[in-house]
């Protein structure tokens, strides 16, 4: 196996809209002006805000965590669909799952 | 902390990245790297702004992102598949039935 | 009887249902739709003459009724569609005159017809009994769109009885040469029908309401009409009562429209002296008669018609002498004689058109019906060279025809002596009075008796008089009473009729023996359609301004004993040469001038190279700027616009990366013009 190389034999010249489209994004993010970022408090731990409201403690964090408990969730139910759908799109005629 | 416009220009660069390799890579597994590269760079620009509020709301979405893009992966690389199995390449510049 | 003006629209009913009877049951009926036809006009004469009747001498001696309106208007401007029945004295007694004439040749056809075998007679019953209706519906109509609508329909039936004997190769395109000319006539007959309701709003013909009366209060200032073309009011009415002459010109074969009645007489006799003598041809000065009110109010107008009138007289007479067929010869004299009526009407005679109308109509029927005589007897040969000495082994019909020619040639004391008479009287006194250019007019009328005494006793010498010249005419097929009653009933009525309105008696003794005028003087006043109303029109010098020169009961002598004497010098010339046992033709030796004669002043050629010179090229013109322009542009719009689709397609190449390029560049453009004009920068 040959290590990898710059590919260099591609048809560059479209790229150029991807250039510009970066040239004025960054135009319009470095000349908007933003107030200070509220971060979060100090010393905060995120997980364990996540593993209280897990158990039903909410009170035990200041965070608002309840959020990520239905991400976990839907992105499981999410996943699994995916997992089949790929496995249908893989399968060969009369084939077996892999 | 850092401000939040270098976030952003760093999701830009990012987005602008991955755009780039939608234009001008014709290998099919190479175009779906590209579309992961844009949507991790949303993901920066969520988060970003989460920070930015002080709300965890931004993470949560960042993270269903990133679940969506895996996901998507995977339906992606199905597609791949079919496609090769039709056009016997995954020259993404091959398959033009669909046309005038 | 006030109810007998309700059943007037049955006059026209009754041959209708004729005509339905005769085109799905006919060819189960003995005599294939006759009967029919026959008791359908008998029906409507007999109620005709219970009409002229009422009219006469009834209190309620008039209707005016609308039947049914299709559109109406109200208001300011009112305007209204209908059809209505209008009886007073004029379309009372053309009633009598169409329905006996109508009822006559009904009884004639049974022995031209039926009794010479002729197939497809259903056809041709029908179609007499479609004509007399049309006909009889165009009499009594109530307002100019009416007329118009059942002036178009005797044409089509005109056509049809034409083209009776389809099979051959004259009949269909003769018949295609009588619908196209008057057609042509129509055309400006139809503009001027919508002249007038956009001038007017209405097109009644008698009332008060009605457009000659509008027209005149208009012309005395008290009521406001649209002119068009910037013209005046007097002028609007009369490029008006030309654009309407134009159909009357059509119809009543007068010159330039005159080429389609003799090759008409390829149709059969009997149609022949129905429509091309007495009755359709009647309906163009029926008409001018009809909106004498209107006529009356132009000088213009009246000029041109009655100069019109004059010269067709003439001309039509110069050419009937030299014709070699029976029925050309009669066709012609139809031509000559309503140039006498146009002439009447032009010159402010308008009883004497109407006088000139009635006669005609029944000695020119009775001369046609005795040509169909001898033209069964000589087997359907016309051809006066090859008869001759029939006035011993036909008499009946020989009498008839020499009653009908005298009155044709106007000799005193038949019936066309008083009317022909009276025409070049009134138009002398009124071109005497201060038109001069009347007086042109009655130079050729009063030329055109001599020619018409001459081509008459022509005809009856040759036809009758001498001895046979073929074996045919020495031993004629005999005809039955179905022919011969017809003939006489007309034949005596040629002779007496005369009596209805003797003129010169009553300015000599002052009895009031002018019937003819007191009857159509007799109408409601409400109508203003009487004698008197349009005498007074006329002499108004706002209007048509006719004065009447007093020339006294010596001039009226002259006049008289004029005419007769002229008439008499025809006749004794045409007896003196042909009035021989083996007459010659004589017209040989007019040389170069028979031939422009017998070639009618080649008006055909002319009217065919108008046709096939002058229109088809411009009318080619006109298609290739419709194909090619107009249809170019239309086909050059679609064409661009799939020319422009084939190319913008392309860019639907199926490749996704182009999509994507083209998707980037757009998102790069649009944030762009959002970032400049939101001040984003």
């Amino acid at each position: 196996m040959k290590r990898p190389r710059l590919a260099t034999d591609l048809d560059l010249a479209p790229g150029i809209a991807a250039l510009a489209l970066f040239g004025v994004l960054a135009a319009v993010f470095l000349t908007a002006s933003f107030d200070a970022p509220a971060g979060f408090e100090a010393g905060l731990s995120v997980m364990d805000g996540i593993g209280y409201a897990l158990f039903d403690l909410v009170e035990q964090s200041p965070l608002v965590t309840e959020g990520f408990l239905f991400a976990f969730l839907a992105i499981a139910v999410v996943l699994d669909a995916a997992l089949d759908g790929a496995l249908l799109l893989a399968k060969r005629e009369g084939g077996d799952e892999s | 902390m850092i401000e939040t416009q270098w976030y952003l220009l760093l999701s830009a660069a990012v987005f602008s990245i991955g755009l780039f390799g939608i234009l001008v890579r014709d290998n099919a597994l190479l175009y779906l790297m590209s579309v992961e590269l844009m949507l991790n760079a949303a993901n920066i620009n969520l988060v970003a702004f989460s920070l930015q509020h002080g709300n965890l709301t931004g993470q949560v979405f960042a993270l269903f992102g990133m679940a969506l893009a895996a996901a998507e992966v995977a339906i992606g690389l199905g597609i791949i598949l079919v496609l090769y199995r039709n056009f016997e390449t995954i020259d993404v510049t091959v398959p033009t039935t669909m046309r005038w | 009887m006030t109810g007998i003006y309700d059943f007037v629209p049955v006059i026209a009913l009754l041959p209708l249902v004729s005509f339905v009877v005769a085109l799905f049951a006919g060819k189960y009926l003995p005599k294939k739709g006759a009967l029919a036809g026959i008791a359908a006009t008998g029906g409507s004469l007999v109620l005709s003459l219970v009409v002229a009747l009422t009219v006469a001498t009834g209190k309620t001696a008039g209707y005016n009724e609308t039947l049914y309106t299709f559109l109406e208007a109200k208001g300011a401007a009112p305007f209204s569609l209908e059809l209505g029945v209008l009886v007073d004295p004029l379309s009372a007694l053309m009633l009598v005159i169409v329905s006996l004439i109508s009822f006559l040749v009904h009884v004639f056809s049974l022995g031209y017809m039926n009794d010479e075998g002729e197939t497809g007679l259903p056809r041709y019953y029908a179609g007499l009994g479609l004509f007399s209706f049309s006909m009889l519906a165009f009499v009594f109509a109530s307002n100019i769109l009416m007329a118009f609508m059942f002036f178009e329909l005797v044409g089509l039936c005109s056509y049809l009885l034409i083209g009776f004997w389809f099979r051959e190769a004259g009949p269909p395109s003769a018949a295609k040469k009588a619908f196209l000319v008057t057609r042509f006539g129509d055309y400006f007959f139809l503009v001027g029908v919508v002249a007038i309701f956009a001038t007017f709003g209405t097109g009644a013909f008698a009332g008060s309401e009605s457009f000659p009366h509008l027209a005149e209060q208009a012309l005395h200032g008290e009521h406001a009409v649209n002119t068009f073309l910037g013209l005046g009011e007097q002028a609007w009415f009369t490029v008006i009562g030309l654009l309407v002459l134009g159909g009357v010109m059509g119809k009543s074969a007068q010159f330039p429209f005159h080429t389609w009645l003799p090759d008409a007489m390829e149709g059969p006799t009997p149609v022949s002296a129905l429509i091309h003598a007495a009755t359709m041809v009647a309906a163009g000065v029926f008409l001018v008669a009809r909106m004498y009110g209107f006529y009356a109010l132009s000088p213009t107008a009246l000029g041109v018609i009655a100069f019109v009138g004059g010269f067709t007289a003439l001309f039509a007479a110069t050419m009937g002498i030299v014709k070699q067929e029976l029925k050309q010869v009669l066709a012609y004299s139809t031509i000559s004689q309503y140039g006498y009526m146009m002439l009447a009407l032009g010159g402010g005679g308008y009883v004497a058109a109407v006088f000139h109308l009635t006669t005609h109509a029944v000695f020119k029927a009775l001369l046609f019906l005795g040509a169909g005589s001898v033209i069964i007897a000589m087997h359907h040969n016309e051809n006066m060279w090859d008869m001759g000495g029939l006035k011993d082994r036909m008499p009946v019909t020989y009498w008839t025809f020499l009653a009908g020619s005298l009155a044709l040639a106007g000799i005193f004391p038949f019936a066309g002596f008083w009317s022909k008479d009276e025409v070049l009287y009134e138009t002398l006194i009124h071109g005497l009075g201060e038109s001069p250019l009347l007086l042109g007019g009655y130079a050729m009328g009063l030329l055109a008796v001599a020619f018409t005494g001459f081509y008459t006793f022509r005809m009856v010498f040759l036809t009758f008089h001498g001895k046979p010249r073929t074996e045919v005419a020495e031993d004629p097929e005999p005809v039955r009473w179905n022919v011969k009653g017809p003939l006489v009933a007309l034949g005596v009525l040629a002779t007496t009729l005369g009596a209805i309105n003797m003129v010169p008696i009553k300015k000599l003794t002052g009895a009031h023996i002018d019937y003819l005028h007191q009857f159509l003087d007799a109408g409601p006043e409400a109508f203003l359609t009487n004698v008197h109303h349009y005498g007074e029109l006329l002499e108004n010098p706002a209007f048509a301004g006719y004065g009447a020169a007093d020339i006294g009961t010596s001039g009226l002598l002259i006049s008289a004993g004029l005419s007769l004497g002229l008439a008499l010098a025809g006749a004794g010339l045409a007896y003196r040469l042909y009035n021989v046992p083996e007459p010659v033709e004589h017209t040989d030796r007019l040389g170069r001038v028979k031939t422009l004669l017998m070639h009618n002043y080649y008006q055909d050629e002319f009217q065919v190279w108008l046709a096939t010179g002058l229109t088809v090229p411009l009318a080619n013109v006109a298609n290739t700027f419709d194909q090619g322009i107009i249809d170019g542009v239309v086909d050059g719009i679609s064409s661009a616009s799939r020319l422009a689709g084939r190319g913008v397609r392309r860019i639907q190449t199926g490749v996704v990366r182009n999509y994507a390029a083209l998707l980037t560049l757009g998102l790069v453009l649009l944030v762009a013009f959002f970032g400049v004009t939101g001040g984003w920068f």
